[in-house]
């Protein structure tokens, strides 16, 4: 008999701190399978958009997922346990930036999302496009979170995990170079 | 009021998260966002961004949910198993350290006795009967006894070797 059949709590995790309260075996593949549904869209958009880089946006989406159910994750409701997700994401863009680069994230891949828009959907892109590329990442970070997923201030220092106090003056500031550069762009 | 914000940017962000900007709102409000810079700016920001986030959800290719989650199960067993192991590693590692120190001492304290042994084992087995006489007179035993230990000595780790990769 194999040893680990001798001790199976233990290989499904149940004799892990994951079971403390509410353990990723909580959500069953099913309920797995509709949070997926509601939230990985999102998720993917916010990596693009503050990765500039799609292909690290797909990585990255399901290495937050796959990290998501293997952690213990709130159970408080849907609401929480999407922005645990995307503390997860957020964590591992930061790890990616951290770490030596082969190729730059400053890399414009701009013109592949402008590229699967509509005619009338490329105007706004082609502006929003430039002025994302001269933010920083965590400035892309703040506004996407603030502005498109519209999360309050609370919920943005939960994310990102960065002084609840702060990031007021970090978003008006990002929220106020973005606009320049928008009008700069429109102007032109 | 805040040093950073307008006082009425609630109410503004409010109507563009719902979508009702700037048709479904009051006209007084309109007037105020065209002179107040900070809730011009947050229209601006917030309607670029939205329209971004609508566009950006329709381009992902994603992967299957359930191939996701068989491969969390998987991580999550081989987390339980890499944890499960680790102490018997240790023991093995352990026990492993122990029988070198406790050999260590056996051939310190009996030293001489051993020697005498190995000495002896040629003849015990009858091994002078295997080799030239030539051989055996010029006390060349040694010879045949070191390299047979070595020749074990390496078996054995050859055996745990392939033992190990087996499981």
């Amino acid at each position: 008999m194999p040893w680990e059949s001798t001790i199976p709590n233990v290989l499904a995790g149940e004799g892990q701190p994951l079971a403390a309260g509410a353990s990723a075996a909580a959500m069953d593949n099913e309920q797995f399978a509709g949070f997926y549904a509601r939230s990985a869209r999102s998720l993917w958009a916010y990596l693009a958009r503050v990765s500039r880089d799609r292909t690290l946006a797909d990585d990255l989406t399901q290495e937050s997922y796959v990290r998501f159910l293997c952690a213990n994750h709130p159970s408080d409701g849907e609401v929480a346990a999407r922005r645990y997700l995307f503390r997860i994401a957020t964590n591992l863009l930061r790890d990616h930036w951290r770490r030596p680069r082969s190729s730059s994230i400053d890399d414009m891949p701009e013109e592949l999302f402008t590229a699967r828009c509509g005619e009338g959907h490329a105007d706004s892109l082609a502006m929003l496009g430039p002025a994302m590329a001269q933010m920083r990442p965590r400035d892309r970070q703040l506004l996407w979170l603030a502005y498109a997923e519209g999360y309050s201030h609370h919920e943005i220092a939960e994310v990102t995990g960065l002084a609840s106090a702060s990031i007021r003056l970090l978003l008006f500031r990002a929220r106020r170079k973005m606009a320049r550069l928008l009008r700069q762009k429109e102007e032109a | 009021m805040s040093p950073f914000t307008c006082a009425r940017e609630r109410e503004v962000t409010e109507l563009l998260r719902q979508g009702y900007w700037p048709e479904a709102c009051p006209e007084e409000l309109r007037t105020h966002v065209e002179t107040c810079r900070s809730c011009s700016d947050l229209v601006l920001v917030t309607q670029a961004l939205q329209a971004s986030r609508k566009q950006t959800l329709d381009i992902p290719h994603l992967e299957s949910p359930g191939a996701l989650w068989w491969r969390a199960q998987l991580r999550r067993r081989n987390a339980a198993i890499e944890t499960v192991g680790r102490p018997i590693l240790g023991a093995q590692i352990f026990a492993l350290m122990l029988l070198i120190v406790v050999a260590a001492g056996g051939l310190v304290w009996k030293g001489t006795l051993v020697m005498a042994w190995l000495e002896d084992l040629p003849q015990a087995l009858h091994l002078d009967a295997l080799v030239p006489s030539a051989l055996s007179k010029s006390g060349g035993m040694g010879w045949i006894v070191l390299p047979a230990l070595a020749t074990a000595a390496l078996l054995s780790g050859v055996v745990v070797y392939l033992a190990t990769e087996k499981q």
